[in-house]
């Protein structure tokens, strides 16, 4: 006898779930479950139940405030303007035509790079004396001085100057979402606003942005939800220094972790992180996402 | 109207992603100012020439610094920490390539990274392929969930899990082996080649399978026989997505590789502190290690517009 459908799906995703719940939900549950316990960095070290100390020592911590404002103002400086930069390229690409398509492909390019190859690379066009920044707007006459602005070395803007790595690698990405978007609109609806007289700013506010409101909504959180997370491309560029000026919380997890050994706490900060992160992502799925729904 | 567009377009290119000919062939053609030109396709040609030129700057800004880290791996170890430096080497030479590669441990890493990435990519789709027909083509309730679920685990932190997982991993005996780091490679890929996969099988109809079936075919023939040959195309984009994340992931290589399984991107991050600030070395490493991947874009590029955008216009 055939088994039911419903069996035969479960069977075909049994697998892929138990991978999931074995590699993702377990190490979770863990890193929960640490949270709750002071726990020496040696292997086979004491580790005693401190309830919810670790947390409390999170929230007292100013290295922990800190990296959550820091957190959020990245993500925001790195999706407004990928999405200002990508939206301009989108446009003009629309307004070119077929005519500019060796040129989209060409625009993807930084996408395949991978994010510690770009941290790299910036940080050796914004480090300090020999990088070509500086040097070039020096020549340019803007600079008195090529180590005027310490790019990464001015705990004023380092957080600005670690966040154009990302910006360089994703803008493709945010432009290609939208120029796939921008071919979604009527043509004939564009015409006919221009018929009544439309001029450009009319044009983009009151129409094209609108109609891309949705896939906007998905590019946006899509690309809120990396940058928060982003890690390698700061890592290399500045290890979270100076000062801790470029110190997100994946950074600061990590070095709580690793460098000052401290496990438990450094469970605690990302119980609180991953809660941060989920409540965004239900927000995100739940309004706009919806996989797998009938059509 | 999706139902439409569904049955007509070839699975390789699933419902709702714009292959730009047939949108644009697809909606009427408007005629102004004598010109043909349509929708938000500027007419004019001082328009055009002024967009054109506006295009060429950005793809130069946009364009200029990978070249310069081209140049900068030509030039000779000196000149590339030279103040004020140069956009072009003053002298070309392979110094920085041979120095770089010659390196212990570099080859080897090349080598961790296409394993890794090799055994990520077959694990995601052998996983990712059944859950996603599954989850698309009988559209029961636990699908909905896992699908839920998979997008969730999208969100979780790297750094959260890397730890655990890496003390599970040495619990298990494997330690420092590409099959711990693949494995960790694949709680990253799974859930976007599940996404992905999704809306390929939406694609195909579901006649093709029952075709199968009334012809004797069981289930599970019927998917492997009918229906992956038919979405062969959007199995390949996924793999090329699970192996670009694999091949580019560094915080999990970072966390649970020692010296045997360490891959390129751990070694590009090394120079840095390892033998000081050996910038030459590290700018050509880098780029033999992303001009394989930008090559595959620029042949695959369709697929990889694709991909990149099915989600997003889908909903």
């Amino acid at each position: 006898m055939r088994i039911s459908d419903r069996r035969f799906a479960l069977f075909l995703m049994t697998p892929a779930a138990l991978f999931l719940a074995v590699f993702v939900a377990f190490p979770l549950f863990r890193l929960v479950a640490d949270s709750f316990f002071k726990i020496s960095p040696i292997a086979g070290g004491p580790r005693d139940f401190v309830g919810l100390d670790n947390y409390f020592r999170a929230f007292a911590s100013e290295a922990f405030t800190g990296a959550g404002w820091r957190t959020l103002a990245y993500t925001l400086v790195v999706v407004t303007l990928e999405f200002a930069l990508g939206l301009g390229m989108a446009l003009l690409f629309t307004a070119l035509g077929r005519s500019s398509q060796i040129w989209r492909t060409v625009f993807m390019y930084p996408l395949m790079i991978a994010p510690i190859v770009a941290g790299l690379l910036w940080k050796f066009l914004m480090i300090d004396n020999f990088g070509l920044i500086g040097t070039l707007l020096h020549q340019a006459g803007v600079l008195s001085n090529p180590n005027q602005i310490g790019w990464l070395s001015d705990p004023g803007i380092v957080l600005f100057s670690v966040a154009i790595p990302d910006i360089w690698l994703t803008t493709s990405f945010m432009c290609l979402v939208l120029f796939a978007g921008l071919q979604n609109i009527p043509g004939d609806l564009i015409e006919a606003a221009r018929l009544d007289g439309a001029r450009a700013p009319a044009l983009l506010f009151r129409i094209i942005l609108p109609l891309l409101r949705p896939v906007i909504a998905v590019a946006l959180v899509v690309r809120g939800i990396d940058a928060a997370r982003a890690f390698d491309t700061i890592l290399i560029q500045t290890n979270g220094g100076p000062q801790s000026a470029s110190e997100t919380m994946s950074l600061l997890i990590y070095r709580t972790m690793i460098r000052f050994g401290d496990p438990g706490l450094a469970s605690a900060m990302g119980t609180l992180y991953l809660l941060a992160m989920l409540a965004v992502a239900f927000v995100a799925v739940s309004t706009i996402w919806r996989p797998g729904k009938d059509s | 109207m999706r139902v439409a567009e569904r049955t007509t377009h070839d699975a390789g290119a699933p419902a709702g992603v714009p292959t730009e000919p047939a949108v644009h062939t697809a909606t009427r053609p408007y005629r102004r100012r004598g010109v043909n030109r349509e929708g938000l396709e500027a007419g004019r040609r001082s328009t055009r020439t002024l967009l054109w030129v506006l295009l060429a700057a950005a793809m130069v800004l946009y364009g200029f610094p990978f070249l310069y880290l081209l140049f900068t791996s030509f030039k000779t170890p000196i000149d590339t920490i030279a103040v004020p430096p140069t956009i072009l080497p003053r002298e070309w030479t392979l110094e920085n390539y041979t120095n770089a590669l010659g390196r212990s441990g570099v080859l080897a890493s090349f080598i961790n990274s296409v394993q890794t990435a090799i055994i990520s990519t077959v694990l995601s789709l052998v996983l990712a392929v059944p859950a996603a027909y599954g989850i698309t083509r009988y559209k029961t309730l636990s699908g909905r969930i896992f699908i839920m679920a998979a997008l969730v685990t999208r969100m979780v932190p790297p750094v959260a899990i890397g730890i655990p997982l890496a003390s599970m991993m040495a619990s298990l005996g494997l330690a420092d082996t590409p099959v711990a780091l693949s494995i960790a490679h694949t709680t990253i890929s799974l859930p976007l080649s599940i996404w992905l996969m999704s809306s390929f099988f939406e694609a195909v109809p579901n006649d093709l399978e029952e075709a199968a079936t009334v012809d004797g075919c069981s289930r599970l023939g019927a998917l492997w026989r009918v229906v992956i040959p038919v979405v062969s195309g959007g199995i390949a984009v996924t793999a090329i997505f699970a192996f670009l994340a694999s091949w580019n992931e560094f915080l999990f290589a970072l966390l649970m590789t020692a010296i045997r399984s360490q891959t390129t991107p751990v070694v590009i991050a090394n120079f840095q502190t390892q033998f000081g600030l050996d910038w030459g070395s590290m700018t050509a490493l880098a780029a033999v290690y992303s001009i394989p991947v930008i090559l595959l874009t620029l042949l695959l590029q369709r697929k990889i517009v694709a991909g990149m955008t099915l989600g997003a216009v889908k909903g």
